[in-house]
């Protein structure tokens, strides 16, 4: 039995080198093009810098500890916002699937508020709360709340019938059903809605920060625009895709190592 | 409807563990799933539904298991009335029941935690049963990482450890491969003779259920019910090639078809 399983765990670490070399090489192929376009004069250098430039005035933001604040403020608020978000959506998800009159009370009420683009509320936040902290972590939450909610009503409600008869004719009733079948049972989609909200939290959270901050990364990219700092702009823009690779990959790798079946799920490993 | 097919329970003494009291059941008012069943079951005893599909014999096992409520009529396990699923009836599903977020052993251990059992006790318990299918070296594994056979052998185990009175089967092993599928039922004969659990086992395979039963009832739909009732007394495990499994083969067939047709 081992010895049968080790040979195609070879070959897959061969092709995941491969294909980590090829993702390299895109990314290398990116860069080049983007330094060729800012110096080979297509486009004004001021418009555009180069990457290295980039690179340094990144260099003059750390040197000075700026960048670091930027970044905290960012993902505090994120971080903030996100968990706030991701719990009250579990836990109305969870409610609803559960309870018929509760769904029909808020269900379709929700399901409009869903239907908000989250940055249509920017302005009203900003009139209503002004610039503090408060205003953008509500925003976050807000935008991170639907996504988690409607995967784990979802997930309650389409928990496969067969684990719950399972449950019963072992004994397990109400709360227990609940809690060690159903809600477990629902944890997939429930995986997918925090994932899709972390994304989503990204957007939320610059577009708060550009509309009124007093630091955060959002807050460098307004203020860059408005002194004429192209590279700065960039610094923010990679740093915010830099963190949004690092997040995404971060949740999946936290979620792998907390809950191995759901990597035997996902992955067949 | 040929009722002289219709035969009573040749056993009378024998204390009646399930019993099945004139039930019905339809889905919508038009149609009859089941009509007016009547069949106990004693302890100990090994029995399989045996029929074609619609005839209602995954219906009376969801019945007994207490997914169902009948339209009429009731449905005692030792003594009581089944209201609703508990754990004194065991289920073990064709489709595969394992909970994926579990392991194995977790699997197992499910049953007698809901109990309450202290965490040590459950462990020796649920290895005890895993050991029973000869699994005890896939205790950590996940369902996702297993074969349909180990699997189904995992269920078994999960429903058995939970300690039932009885164990209902719906077609166990209609998805795995014919020889799993063989090597399964030597298990559950096996199983049976150690442990002794009163075992309801639907099929509509005639091969399998004069393998495993010690009783078959053969069942026929339009409406749903019981029009034969046979002991079977022969040593396990049974040759397919001998006579006497040859002549229930066929008495079997014969019952089926003329009544499907």
């Amino acid at each position: 039995m081992k010895s049968v399983s080790k040979a195609p765990e070879v070959k897959f670490d061969t092709t995941r080198i491969k294909r980590f070399g090829i993702s390299a090489l895109g990314i290398a192929l990116f860069f080049s093009f983007w330094h060729l376009l800012s110096v080979g004069g297509l486009v004004d250098p001021i418009m555009l810098p180069s990457p290295m430039e980039v690179f340094r005035s990144a260099g003059a933001l750390v040197k000075t500890g700026e960048l670091q604040d930027h970044i905290t403020a960012s993902l505090l608020r994120m971080a903030l916002g996100y968990s706030i978000g991701s719990a009250c959506g579990i836990a109305l998800g969870v409610l609803l699937g559960r309870s018929r009159f509760l769904e029909a009370l808020v269900g379709p009420l929700l399901q409009m508020a869903r239907a908000i683009p989250p940055l249509a509320l920017v302005p009203l936040i900003i009139f209503w709360f002004g610039i503090n902290e408060g205003a953008k972590v509500s925003l976050i939450g807000w935008a991170t709340f639907f996504p988690v909610w409607i995967n784990t009503l979802l997930g309650v409600k389409g928990a496969n019938p067969l684990y719950i008869r399972a449950g019963q004719s072992l004994g397990a009733r109400r709360g227990k059903l609940l809690l060690r079948v159903v809600i477990p049972a629902a944890l997939s989609p429930i995986f997918s809605g925090m994932r899709v909200a972390l994304s989503i939290s990204f957007t939320v959270l610059v577009a708060a920060e550009l509309a009124g901050a007093l630091a955060g990364l959002g807050y460098l990219i307004q203020t860059s625009a408005l002194s004429f700092r192209v590279d700065n702009i960039f610094v923010g823009i990679v740093v915010l895709a830099l963190l949004g690779f690092v997040a995404d990959t971060l949740f999946m790798t936290i979620l792998y190592w907390l809950f191995p079946w759901y990597r035997a799920e996902q992955t067949g490993k | 409807m040929n009722l002289s097919m219709v035969q009573t329970p040749p056993f009378v003494d024998i204390p009646k563990f399930i019993n099945v009291d004139s039930v019905s059941y339809r889905f919508d008012p038009q149609r009859l799933a089941l009509g007016n069943v009547k069949l106990t079951v004693p302890l100990g005893q090994f029995v399989c539904l045996l029929g074609p599909s619609g005839c209602g014999k995954t219906t009376l096992l969801n019945l007994i298991a207490g997914f169902l409520e009948p339209s009429e009529g009731y449905v005692f396990v030792n003594g009581q009335v089944v209201d609703g699923p508990g754990p004194d009836r065991g289920m073990v599903f064709q489709d595969y029941s394992l909970f994926p977020w579990l392991t194995v052993l977790q699997n197992i251990e499910f049953g007698p935690s809901i109990a309450g059992m202290k965490s040590s006790e459950r462990r020796e318990r649920a290895m005890h049963y895993l050991e029973l299918v000869h699994l005890g070296d896939i205790a950590d594994r996940y369902p996702t990482q297993l074969s349909g056979g180990m699997k189904q052998r995992v269920a078994i185990a999960r429903a058995l450890a939970a300690g039932p009175k009885v164990l209902l089967m719906d077609e166990p092993f209609a998805a795995l491969d014919a020889m799993t599928r063989s090597r399964l039922q030597n298990e559950l004969i096996r199983i049976h003779e150690l442990e002794r659990p009163t075992i309801l086992f639907v099929t509509h395979n005639i091969d399998e259920a004069i393998r495993l039963a010690d009783r078959v009832l053969v069942m026929s739909p339009n409406p749903g019910r019981v029009v034969s009732d046979v002991l079977i007394d022969l040593e396990k495990p049974r040759a397919r090639t001998s006579l006497e499994f040859a002549r229930l083969y066929d008495r079997f067939e014969g019952e089926i078809g003329l009544e499907s047709s």
